[in-house]
């Protein structure tokens, strides 16, 4: 975690700042660093009408998610759009009641699990076109198998999209939400766990 | 060309917030601005008619970048100082440039909407557009591209992601997501 701060204040002084702004290069510009120890961060600030808006909003949220993700084949949208919805609902909750009392909620195995039920459906239905007769991937070859084969297919791929999707975002959400580096590895002791 | 007022709005729109993300000293208020830029996007995709695009930089681009932009901001220190970036000339000068570059290939391009376009009239598009529906049986033929035609890059973005999910893990020095 060196100050690598110095290289670009420098070239920003020395490039003749023409009539931008006359503001001359002070001191403290250039006093940022790329990390910021857990205690200095900005702290959670409970608010009744976050707390309240997020409350009510959030299962409306995760239906639409829900149903960008399942309806993909029929409308616009699919995994990629209907998993950040959903993940968006996380997001909410985080920043309405706190990041680290939705995360001692969650488990690691659980988000783990998602992602690579994800990523699992995907190969499964991919491999399963060998299975059916085709070749890798190959979709139509379940139209042999049961009706609509290749429709439900391609919708149960976009499903699979969607759970990666949203364990990952869930997942950088809370891996750059909460306090703990490896260098300081004390417990998270934020401001009200409970009063939710 | 026909551009309507909407399209012109959107445009003005996205381009002072491009400039205001890009002059911007403070960082938050340049995430904000980066975040009004993404919205204008995703409208301009919506007007296009391509919904699909419009959903996803709604989503991704002006919904959960700007979370994680700040969530990052908030792990860093920053000082604020004097409210605009100061612009040199040599990289003001590079700037002109490259608009001047790449704006001199517009002229080149097809008019929205022209049925000779070669996305429209070539033969690539209008095979899928004939053959969607019969071969995989999905009306959105953005998702039957997608899964059906071209599963392999679409397993190949899903590894993406969760490639993004690992590195995080390996530059934050963690061994469990949460």
């Amino acid at each position: 975690m060196s100050d690598r701060d110095s290289p670009t204040d420098p070239t920003a002084d020395s490039g003749r700042p023409d009539g931008a702004d006359e503001s001359p290069p002070d001191a403290v510009d250039g006093e940022g660093s790329v990390s910021r120890p857990a205690d200095e961060r900005p702290p959670y600030v409970e608010s009744t009408i976050i707390m309240t808006t997020v409350r009510v909003i959030a299962p409306f949220v995760l239906t639409l998610g829900l149903f960008v993700m399942f309806h993909g084949a029929s409308s616009a949208g699919g995994g990629f759009q209907g998993g950040v919805i959903a993940a968006t609902t996380v997001v909410m909750l985080g920043f309405a009641f706190g990041i680290e009392p939705i995360a001692s909620r969650l488990r690691n195995e659980h988000l783990a699990l998602l992602v690579l039920s994800g990523v699992g459906t995907f190969l499964v239905v991919g491999l399963g076109g060998y299975l059916v007769g085709g070749n890798f991937l190959q979709v139509s070859g379940y139209e042999t198998v049961f009706h609509h084969g290749s429709k439900y297919s391609i919708e149960l791929v976009e499903v699979g999209i969607g759970v990666v999707v949203s364990g990952i975002i869930t997942s950088l959400f809370f891996l750059l939400g909460t306090g703990i580096d490896a260098a300081d590895a004390a417990d998270p002791d934020t401001d009200s766990e409970e009063d939710r | 060309m026909s551009l309507s007022v909407p399209v012109a709005v959107v445009l003005l729109f996205m381009l002072g917030s491009a400039l205001a993300a890009a002059v911007i000293r403070d960082v938050v208020g340049s995430i904000v601005a980066f975040a009004g830029y993404s919205f204008g996007v995703a409208v301009l995709w919506a007007l296009l008619r391509a919904p699909d695009v419009a959903l996803t930089e709604a989503a991704v681009g002006a919904g959960i970048t700007t979370v994680l932009f700040l969530l990052t901001l908030a792990r860093t220190t920053v000082t604020r100082s004097e409210r605009f970036e100061g612009i040199s000339l040599r990289s003001g000068l590079a700037v002109v440039a490259i608009v001047v570059t790449v704006g001199a290939t517009v002229p080149a391009l097809p008019a929205v909407g022209d049925p000779s376009a070669p996305i429209l009239a070539g033969d690539v598009s209008q095979y899928y557009l004939t053959n969607a529906y019969e071969q995989t049986g999905v009306t959105n033929v953005v998702t039957a591209v997608l899964v059906g035609y071209r599963g392999f890059d679409t397993l190949g973005e899903v590894a993406v992601v969760f490639a993004a999910g690992i590195a995080m893990l390996l530059v934050l020095r963690r061994e469990a997501f949460v």
